[in-house]
């Protein structure tokens, strides 16, 4: 599996006055997005996520460090006719419509008109915007915009797709059409780069994530991986507690069904035995897995705080 | 070239869609129209006087819709951001940049042609004669409003609107009056040697737009000075070179600031 993204050293201040100094965007963020993956980059405001996407389109100047886009280097114009990109909340000449937009951003990535007039009626209808094709974009609401922006970033059949918050004003079907789109990108072996505050949506549709803050990268991998807690397991019982329960160390704590004990590596064994001991069967002992809302805080909160000292 | 005009097209377009385009172009064509209720003179010279103030007319349309479409485009694609889906195709910034320009131009050469239609069927209506020789003189409105565009396009990559055009009829005035007033604050020798180094800083830097003015010889008929082919094409140079280095400039500017 190829590296399609490679970012390595990126550094971007931005100027906030003549005797202010500069503040920093990035300090050093390290990034590696591997071909066929869906990507979540996650962070809080201001984490510098939508600085790295505007880096990686060349929209912004980096201070230092390499952007490698599709073995390219980010600021070579041939690549961007293989990537797709939404940016965050797109805005679009309200008097054109979808049809005639689609028409002139297709033309400005060189495709052949053609093949244009072939991709419209199919994205648009991906998107579910396929009976109003002629309609002007000045009676489209922000999310069907937003569906605008998803068509217009896929038009050229991109290689690597990078969205900035693709569910933004979207409704709940749109959501689910949305990750409909990105399961479809995935299944055709397109990367996609996502940019979401929505942890739910990265848990999702995400296999790979990056968490981002305060303008590093502090924690990325596989999904799994990085959920999978390496000092604390789930102990799940074979059946109902049917005896007093037993006296456990402090750190194992019940959780609400009554069935499963969160216990940390170090009092593990001591809690299996006083479940054997007490008669108590257990089915299953394995690594607990968090949320990733759980894993975000546990990688942001310390982050902002080591910024706040 | 093909993203080049795509990106032009995409500005003529956009102009067409445009309260100001047509507030200016109609104000224009009815104020011509109304030229013969100015205060009457012989005939001869009603004729001259028309022409003159037609042509005045279309220097100021011609000017203000120039300067305010340039000032506008990119401070309005990059306030809204529609220029990041724009962008991030293929398209190199400077491309873009000259291509934005070029689509300014493209509008104004046809709202000059408008105007020049309208001037002729006018002067063969009221005057009955025909005048393609204010060809000409439009010819070289365009070429000051080509100057004017790119100047206001420079100041647009950093600035808004409004301080665009502001800082466009500055340079307006000054790059009128350069013949004249700067010229004349320069080799006099009371004033400060800082003014006078200004002035001459200015004078020899700055276009003279006044050279671009050829209104007036036109419409009295070319009677005392004739604006030949080599004349044009020495104002087509003067006007091509200057535009050209404020819009490299401009690119050079705007391929560096961060979007």
């Amino acid at each position: 599996m190829g590296t399609v993204l490679q970012i390595e050293g990126l550094r971007k201040s931005y100027a906030t006055g003549r005797r202010r100094p500069p503040r920093p965007a990035l300090k050093g963020l390290d990034l590696e997005v591997r071909r066929g993956s869906v990507f979540g980059l996650l962070g809080p405001n201001g984490a510098g996520k939508t600085t790295t996407l505007k880096v990686i389109m060349g929209l912004v100047r980096p201070d230092a460090g390499r952007v490698t886009v599709l073995g390219r280097q980010a600021d070579d114009l041939s690549v961007r006719s293989r990537i797709g990109f939404l940016p965050e909340q797109p805005y679009f000449e309200l008097y054109m419509t979808p049809r005639r937009l689609l028409t002139y951003y297709g033309r400005l990535a060189g495709m052949s008109s053609e093949r244009i007039r072939e991709r419209i009626p199919y994205l648009l209808n991906l998107v579910g915007l396929g009976d109003v094709t002629d309609l002007r974009l000045e009676k489209f609401s922000k999310g069907m915009l937003q569906r605008v922006g998803l068509a217009q970033a896929l038009l050229n059949r991109p290689e690597l797709v990078i969205l900035d918050e693709p569910s933004s004003g979207l409704d709940p079907l749109g959501k689910i059409e949305v990750k409909e789109i990105l399961d479809g990108l995935r299944r055709e072996g397109v990367t996609v780069l996502l940019s979401s505050h929505q942890l739910s949506e990265v848990e999702e549709v995400c296999d790979r994530v990056a968490i981002i803050s305060g303008g590093e990268n502090v924690a990325s991998g596989g999904l799994d991986d990085l959920l999978r807690s390496k000092d604390e397991f789930r102990v799940v019982l074979a059946g109902p507690l049917l005896v007093e329960k037993p006296l456990l160390p402090p750190s194992a704590s019940w959780s609400s069904d009554g069935r499963t004990l969160y216990v940390k590596r170090e009092s593990l064994s001591r809690v299996l035995r006083s479940l054997i001991d007490a008669g108590i069967g257990v089915e299953e002992v394995a690594p607990r897995r968090m949320t990733l809302e759980e894993f975000f805080l546990s990688r942001v909160k310390p982050a902002r705080e080591g910024e706040d000292v | 070239m093909y993203s080049l005009l795509t990106v032009a097209w995409g500005v003529m377009q956009d102009a067409l869609h445009r309260k100001v385009f047509y507030a200016l172009l109609a104000f224009t064509l009815i104020l011509i129209l109304l030229v013969p209720l100015l205060p009457t003179a012989e005939v001869g010279v009603q004729l001259d006087l028309a022409r003159e103030a037609a042509l005045g007319l279309a220097s100021i349309m011609a000017f203000l819709m120039a300067v305010i479409l340039a000032a506008s485009i990119l401070p309005g694609e990059m306030g809204r951001r529609t220029i990041y889906n724009a962008l991030s195709r293929p398209v190199g910034r400077k491309i873009y940049y000259l291509g934005k320009l070029l689509g300014v131009l493209a509008v104004l050469a046809a709202a000059l042609i408008l105007n020049y239609l309208v001037i002729l069927a006018f002067l063969a209506a009221k005057f009955r004669v025909f005048s393609p020789g204010t060809a000409k003189a439009l010819f070289t409105i365009f070429l000051e409003g080509a100057v004017l565009a790119s100047v206001s396009m420079l100041a647009s990559v950093h600035f808004g609107p409004l301080v665009c055009v502001l800082l466009t009829g500055l340079f307006y005035v000054v790059c009128h009056v350069k013949g004249d007033f700067l010229y004349r604050a320069m080799v006099d020798v009371s004033n400060p040697g800082a003014l006078r180094g200004l002035a001459g800083f200015l004078y020899y830097v700055l276009p003279n737009l006044e050279r671009l003015n050829i209104n007036e010889t036109v419409a009295h008929g070319e009677r005392v000075f004739r604006v030949g082919a080599a004349e044009l094409l020495l104002l087509t140079g003067l006007a091509v070179c200057f535009a050209a280095v404020f819009t490299g400039i401009g690119m050079y500017v705007f391929e560096r600031k961060d979007l």
